[in-house]
């Protein structure tokens, strides 16, 4: 239970004072800037002001900073790699209860089993003195959210009860420092009941007020996804992402590395990202995935109302109003939009955006920082196309699953996704194979064997094998698709494995022969008795040499020997370009291969790879925690998946 | 080692104020020494060379001589990047292109007798861009340092700059300004490439565009913005003359 105490406004002065000057902690409160009221260090108590009404920023700015170093290196000496924790101690002075509920959200999400370190140690560090609401901010509708009060989430909570202050202690940290640094009373029921009252007549000052309560939110957002509001709406977008940037509960970042004008040494630093911004989903071969103002306008919509509930069970909207404020066409205030919304009509199944499938992540320790790893061969496929052997320094095996990827880090240039193209092993060596599209894959193309690389992995789900025992298998990969399948292939083809399955075909295709890769792998599968492997090209230039196939990869399913198939007990695995997915998967489906035996592998832009950073979302989907390998069945309702 | 990229800086019709704000990296010019050869500099070394990998130019094109003369840089550098305003949108040299030329030069020379001189047969002003193909942008007025390091410190390194393709609004919004609207400002923050870390708004002045605009001033949230605050598009045409004369397309580079 919470204990109260009574300080006078004097004595409160004297303990933020006592606080100050102690030295021990670097004391942050609410102050004036203007006629608005920011976050700021504090000289003197007079500064800060319980009465304000609400910040510009919400305070994530101290826990997930603007500009945020994660590590330092030496670029000659990269392996050597140290991460850049924050060990100031903190004390934030005035947090209104929003802001405290929405900082418990942004635990979940960052103290979750792959927990932020970064994240962590400052929150550990910080001692929350929350305060309550005097000042009802004019685009605030916290009172229909129930975010006005809050009964946890604080060390110390002030109250201004009139004639002097309560203070409910939240914590032992609230009731050692209390006890500590300030003069405080016993409070009496007299006071309870002021605070009571205070609570009460709070709610009447909101002006602002959702009409339907959090729990129904997710019904009217899906009801009208496709509603003309969005378009409306996002045609007076002006893609600025100021909605997100001052949003409590928004907090994707972007992931840099910067270099020293000498060249010597450099930092991994993350920056706040938006996922309004059209970079946001951009990837390397120029493709956004979420291409038009609308999906993006619609998506931190659908994030808050919608998606982070259906995780967590919590709206992620704390109805600060800040977003309101920001907005200069006024259209990111998710009061308005909810209560817009509610008026056209709400739906029960809410399921549609989701996947029920729930991955157990391994608890891995630290997880941004990499491991240090040596390239133990290298082999040029072709001008695009190289092929790696990496070594892990600890001498410890990758452990990985087929289709799971590793974030491979070049530091100075960044860090970038890649498939695990070489079957679970017990040595601490695996592959990949990267083809150079931007910056981190140029830079790899030139590596050369013994030059140290970092790993972070593995990372996503990876194949269930056993679930496909006694199955028949049909592999289609096309482009770079071939790298994860590489690694199901030869684990199911390993003799210690193969009789585990029935039969097998595996059908390849690549733009133009010499985009074709593991040409050493392909030329085993055509050998391997009970294996079927078929190759073909779109094109072929005239200056190739190429006897086989060209078109298409679903040019290639005439040849699978159907009378081979009973098609209900054969599981078909389809890597590939966006695009192939469509048009491989109707051909699965004439062959009366249900929906549920089909497995896809997805690609998105990432950055950490562990659920954090919001790029990889498909809706309410992480790619990179729930997949990249996603049953087909569970994901073919799911807009913007195969679009 | 490796042979460090040579530099060479250029400059046509400007200020030589982005110049200026490299030879006032101070005591980190010692850094950029380290990791480039800097060949020709006018602003602050005698010596010339026209053996170099990376051309920085600085200003805008207003003459057939210029055009030249840039087309010659082009021809000599493996890299062309466009320092400052002047040279990646045309800036401020584009406020005369409101007029003919023969009018300016009228303006400026009256009668004096400067017909048939070259150095005087001035055309409209334009962007690098205008005149032959630049690969990086340093934009603003004046460059920003930090992103000038960062440019230099990537091509160095081999990589490609990454410059911000989103609005001003986002560093302003980070930097935790009062937003410049809310003060009764007119700001171009809101289509304005950022990069600059959101400088003017912080210091208290509304944004002028000076690093190019991102958004054409004809769309339709632009239109409701306007609307809201009760400005026309004429101000707003007025507001972009200063550094985006005539530049009022989009120049978001997909
Ligand atoms: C699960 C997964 C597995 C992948 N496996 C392979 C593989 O086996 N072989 C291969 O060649 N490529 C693979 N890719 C694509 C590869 O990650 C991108 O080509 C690479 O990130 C481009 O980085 P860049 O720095 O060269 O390009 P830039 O355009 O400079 O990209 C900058 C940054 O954006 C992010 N990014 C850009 N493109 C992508 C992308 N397509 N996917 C995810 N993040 C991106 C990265 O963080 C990257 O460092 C995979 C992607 C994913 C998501
Ligand atoms: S909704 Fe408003 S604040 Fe958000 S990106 Fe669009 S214009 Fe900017
Ligand atoms: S002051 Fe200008 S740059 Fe800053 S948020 Fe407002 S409009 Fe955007
Ligand atoms: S959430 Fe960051 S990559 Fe998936």
């Amino acid at each position: 239970m919470n204990t109260l105490r009574a300080i006078t406004k004097k004595e409160l002065h004297c303990f933020v004072d006592a606080l100050i000057a102690d030295g021990t902690y670097d004391v942050v409160g609410v102050k004036a800037k203007g006629k608005r009221f920011v976050y700021g260090p504090l000289d003197h108590a007079e500064d800060l002001r319980l009465d304000h009404d609400v910040t510009i920023l919400p305070p994530k700015k101290y826990f997930l900073p603007p500009l945020e170093s994660m590590m330092q290196y030496d670029l000659k000496k990269p392996f050597e790699v140290q991460a850049t924790f924050d060990n100031k101690q903190r004390i934030i002075i005035g947090m209104h209860p929003y802001d405290i509920i929405a900082l418990q959200q942004t635990d979940v999400v960052y103290l979750d089993e792959q927990q932020d370190d970064f994240y962590k140690k400052r929150r550990d560090n910080t001692i929350i003195i929350g305060s309550d609401i005097d000042a009802v901010s004019e685009r605030s509708f916290a009172g229909s959210m129930n975010t006005h009060v809050a009964d946890t989430g604080f060390d110390v909570l002030i109250s201004n009860i009139g004639t002097q202050y309560l203070l409910t202690i939240g914590s032992e940290k609230g009731k050692q420092l209390v006890e500590t640094y300030a003069k405080t009373k016993e409070a009496t029921a007299a006071d309870l009941k002021k605070l009571q009252q205070k609570r009460n007549t709070l709610l009447e000052k909101y002006k602002q007020k959702v009409n339907i309560t959090t729990k129904d939110w997710p019904g009217v957002l899906v009801a009208n996804y496709q509603h003309a509001i969005w378009e409306e709406h996002a045609d007076t977008c002006l893609e600025c992402s100021s909605c997100t940037m001052v949003c409590p509960t928004c907090f994707c970042y972007d992931v840099r590395d910067q270099v020293s004008l000498n060249l010597k040494d450099g930092q991994r630093v993350r920056t706040w990202d938006g996922c309004l911004l059209r970079d946001f989903t951009r990837v390397g071969s120029g493709e956004v995935f979420r291409e038009e103002v609308k999906e993006r306008y619609r998506h931190r919509f659908y994030r808050k109302g919608n998606y982070l509930p259906a995780r967590y069970g919590f709206v992620a909207c704390v109805g600060c109003g800040r977003c309101g404020i920001a907005c200069l066409p006024d259209i990111a205030d998710p009061c308005n939009l909810i209560n817009e919304l509610a008026s056209f009509g709400r739906e029960e199944d809410t399921e549609r955006f989701f996947i029920k499938q729930k991955t157990t992540v391994e608890e891995t320790g630290i997880i941004h920082v990499p491991r240090s790893a040596t390239v133990t061969r290298v082999e040029h496929f072709n001008d695009l196309d190289t092929f790696f052997e990496i070594q892990l320094d600890d001498g410890k095996p990758l452990g990985h699953k087929p289709g799971q990827f590793v974030e491979i880090s070049l530091f100075g240039i960044g860090e970038a996704p890649f498939g695990v193209s070489s079957p679970p092993s017990d040595t601490p060596r695996f592959e990949i194979m990267v083809r150079t599209v931007g910056n981190v894959t140029s830079k790899l193309a030139q590596l050369k064997s013994g030059d140290k690389v970092g790993v972070r992995g593995p990372l996503g789900n990876g194949f269930d094998t056993t679930s496909f025992e006694g199955k028949n298998l049909i592999f289609t990969s096309g482009g770079t698709g071939m790298v994860p399948m590489r690694s199901l292939i030869n684990f199911v083809l390993d003799p210690k494995h193969r009789k585990k399955f029935k039969n097998i075909t595996i059908l390849y295709g690549a733009k133009q022969p010499k985009e074709i890769t593991f040409m050493k792998d392909v030329d085993h599968w055509k050998t391997v008795c009970d294996t079927q492997c078929e190759v073909t090209v779109d094109r072929c230039d005239e200056k190739e040499c190429w006897n086989g196939c060209i078109g298409l990869v679903t040019t290639l399913f005439p040849k699978i020997r159907m009378d081979m198939y009973d098609s209900k007990n054969t599981i078909a695995i389809v890597i590939g370009p966006p695009i192939m997915y469509k048009f491989v998967i109707q051909c699965l489906k004439t062959m009366g291969i249900p929906d549920e035996n089909i497995y896809v592998s997805l690609e998105r832009r990432m950055k950490c790879g562990v659920g954090k950073c919001g790029h990889c979302q498909i809706n309410g989907i992480y790619t990179c925690k729930e997949g990249p390998v996603f049953n087909y069945n569970q994901i073919k309702q799911l807009p913007e998946a195969f679009e | 080692m490796k042979q460090k990229p040579r530099v060479a800086v250029f400059d046509f019709a400007d200020c030589e104020g982005c110049e200026l704000q490299i030879a006032n990296l101070e005591e980190e010019i010692i850094d950029l020494l380290e990791i480039v050869d800097v060949v020709s500099f006018r602003e602050v070394m005698k010596e010339h060379s026209d053996q170099y990998d990376i051309a920085l130019v600085e200003g805008s094109i207003m003459r057939p001589i210029d055009e030249k003369r840039l087309q010659g840089i082009r021809k000599n550098a493996k890299i062309l990047v466009a320092l400052g305003a002047c040279a990646t949108i045309g800036g401020v040299n584009k406020i005369r292109n409101q007029w003919m030329p023969d009018e300016v030069m009228k303006q400026v020379y009256g009668d004096a007798k400067v017909k048939g001189n070259e150095l005087f047969n001035v055309g409209k002003a334009k962007a690098l861009n205008e005149v032959v193909p630049v690969d990086y942008y340093i934009h603003g007025c004046p460059i920003d340092r930090d992103e000038f390091k960062q440019v230099i410190t990537a091509l160095a390194l081999g990589k490609k700059p990454e410059i911000p393709r989103y609005p001003v609004c986002v560093e302003c919004k980070k930097n935790e300004n009062i937003c410049q609207f809310e003060l009764g400002n007119f700001c171009l923050g809101p289509i304005t490439r950022a990069g600059c870390k959101a400088i003017c708004p912080t210091h208290n002045m509304p944004c002028d565009g000076c690093r190019g605009l991102i958004k054409k001033a004809e769309t339709e949230c632009v239109k409701e913005v306007l609307e809201r605050y009760h400005l026309t598009y004429e101000d707003i045409r007025r507001r972009c003359t200063m550094y985006n004369y005539g530049r009022e397309e989009c120049t978001y580079d997909k």
